[in-house]
């Protein structure tokens, strides 16, 4: 049979239009629905983003009070022999002093009297993996360091893993739920517009129309007021990411809160189709679910 | 064209609608199926339609058994059967052309033959004047005539009618007797359930007269009661 999209299509407009109510309705929950699954993925996104450059910058200090520049140098070349290392930056007494100095310079009276040789040089080692820290910390025990001399956050990153992989999990899984939830309530909403029609499929089925006539209109509903609301929310989703980036990074400018921990596009994509898979999926199962009964 | 062979349905658990009923409608009829409320008119009405199976029985319209007929084939054999009834079923966001086209866009019809055809057939019921009118602001007369022009607007073999004027006035009733009329002379099958026993008498066609779910008379030229 020959598929007559304009015919569907203005039946489906059709149908919104007189029932105005019930699609308002429909589009808000979609809309209040995407924008929350929204929000706790902009959550999830940035605490996994916070979470990666944190464990990014873990580093492991050596101070080396005492030792003369040819040893700082001797040992900052080994350090870079070592695979668990990416980089090595040595500082010496005079940047330590000037970088301690640029960190308290609201309180010059601290380092009015510092000598020289206060502060030591150090060799300051990024690590290609931060779970590796043990094992250089190790290295360097082995050179003649002591724990003292070294200063790696390796109870840190543990325990900060832990802690923060049940946030992203429990977030994820709050996601979840809240999309399960979602389905419940969008699918709810269709149900009842079917419902209020029950009387008008049942005339059609009776003038011959087959299951898909009766379906296709409504499943287009569904679909526009998917697109509709799950576009809107998404809109507001990636709004409310850039107000809250923007913030951030002048109001919590020690947390690393990045605008590039989220992607502006698939956020755009996955809420919108999303959306669109609930109101067509919602609205197909509904109408079959009731021309089954009929 | 209509043939019900030893068909009983059974509601629930013992409401007996059908008791082994025997029937024949052959192609070109105009019969009428009488009866006292409750009789089980409508009952056989529905069974045409396929709208539910009998419990015992076997149905067959147009040559077609019905109880192998697939879920997924029943709109086509509905697009075979015109129905009409007492409370019309007209789409209500729909004017009495949109009414009328919905019945042939159904078909998959091409848009050029549904704007010729439609006007023409609610020209045949007398209602050019009102193709644009939603069906509350039709008269019941009115509405019934259109859902008429719909049961008939393919032309299909049957034309089946519940209590067709079952909410209409004498005269109009009138009105719609001589359509249904002029429908089985163009070579379509009518089956009319009804209590109008007015029309009955005047019409003088095949009268089955039912009786607590059994054919009690059957009569060629018949009249609503037993004549004297
Ligand atoms: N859906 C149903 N469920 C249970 N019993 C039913 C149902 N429909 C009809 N009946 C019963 O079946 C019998 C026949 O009903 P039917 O509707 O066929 O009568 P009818 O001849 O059309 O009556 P009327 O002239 O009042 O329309 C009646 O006893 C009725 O109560
Ligand atoms: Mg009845």
């Amino acid at each position: 049979m020959r598929f007559n999209l304009g015919f569907f299509l203005s039946e489906a407009f059709k149908n919104i239009r007189l029932n105005l109510l019930m699609s308002i309705t429909a589009v808000t929950t979609t809309f209040i629905c995407i924008l929350v699954f929204g929000v706790g993925l902009l959550v999830s996104s940035h605490v996994e983003g916070i979470i990666g450059s944190v464990r990014e910058d873990v580093s492991v200090e050596v101070f080396m009070p005492g030792r003369g520049e040819e040893e700082v140098m001797a040992l900052e070349e080994k350090a870079n022999g070592w695979e668990e290392v990416a980089s090595v930056d040595r500082i010496s007494e005079e940047q330590a002093l000037a970088a301690f100095k640029d960190t308290f310079r609201e309180q010059p009276e601290l380092y009015e009297n510092l000598d020289r040789g206060v502060l030591p040089p150090s060799l300051q080692i990024q690590l290609t993996d931060p779970d590796m820290a043990d094992e250089v910390a190790g290295k360097l025990k082995a050179e003649g360091f002591t724990e003292e001399n070294l200063s790696y956050p390796q109870q840190t990153i543990q325990r900060l893993n832990s802690v923060t992989s049940y946030m992203i999990w429990g977030l994820y899984a709050a996601t979840v739920l809240f999309l399960i939830a979602s389905v419940l309530l969008i699918s709810n909403a269709i149900r009842l517009s079917i419902f209020a029609r029950r009387k008008e499929i049942e005339v059609m089925k009776l003038v011959g129309a087959s299951d898909s006539f009766v379906r296709t209109p409504f499943v287009l509903e569904g679909l526009i007021q998917g697109l509709l609301g799950a576009g809107l929310a998404a809109l507001t989703v990636v709004w409310l990411n850039f107000l809250f980036v923007d913030w951030s990074q002048e109001a919590l400018t020690f947390v690393p809160i990045s605008g590039t921990s989220v992607s502006t596009a698939s956020v755009l994509l996955v809420l919108v189709v999303v959306g669109v898979a609930i109101g067509v999926g919602g609205s197909f199962l509904s109408v079959t679910r009731f021309l089954r009964k009929i | 064209m209509i043939r019900f062979s030893n068909v009983t349905k059974v509601y629930g658990k013992d409401t007996v609608a059908l008791e082994r009923l025997n029937l024949e409608i052959d192609a070109g009829e105009f019969v009428f199926l009488v009866g006292a409320s409750g009789s089980g008119k409508s009952t056989m009405v529905r069974l045409i339609l396929k709208e539910m199976e009998p419990s015992a029985g076997a149905i067959f319209v147009n040559g077609t058994r019905l109880s192998s007929v697939p879920r997924r084939r029943i709109p086509r054999l509905r697009r075979d059967i015109g129905c009409v009834f007492q409370d019309f079923k007209l789409l209500p966001n729909k004017t009495a052309a949109e009414n009328v086209a919905y019945a042939m866009e159904v078909t998959g019809q091409r848009r050029r033959v549904i704007q010729t055809k439609v006007p023409q057939i609610l020209d045949l019921v007398g209602l050019s004047g009102k193709m644009d009118k939603f069906p509350e602001m039709l008269s019941g007369g009115e509405q019934q005539r259109v859902s008429i022009a719909r049961a008939f607007v393919s032309q299909p073999p049957i034309l089946v009618a519940d209590e067709p004027t079952g909410n209409l006035d004498p005269n109009t009733s009138v009105g719609i007797m001589q359509l249904l009329h002029r429908i089985n002379r163009t070579g379509t099958t009518v089956v009319v359930a009804t209590h109008d026993r007015e029309m009955v008498d005047v019409m003088r066609k095949r009268v089955v007269a039912l009786e607590e779910g059994r054919i009690v008379r059957d009569k060629v030229k018949g009249a609503y009661a037993d004549e004297v």
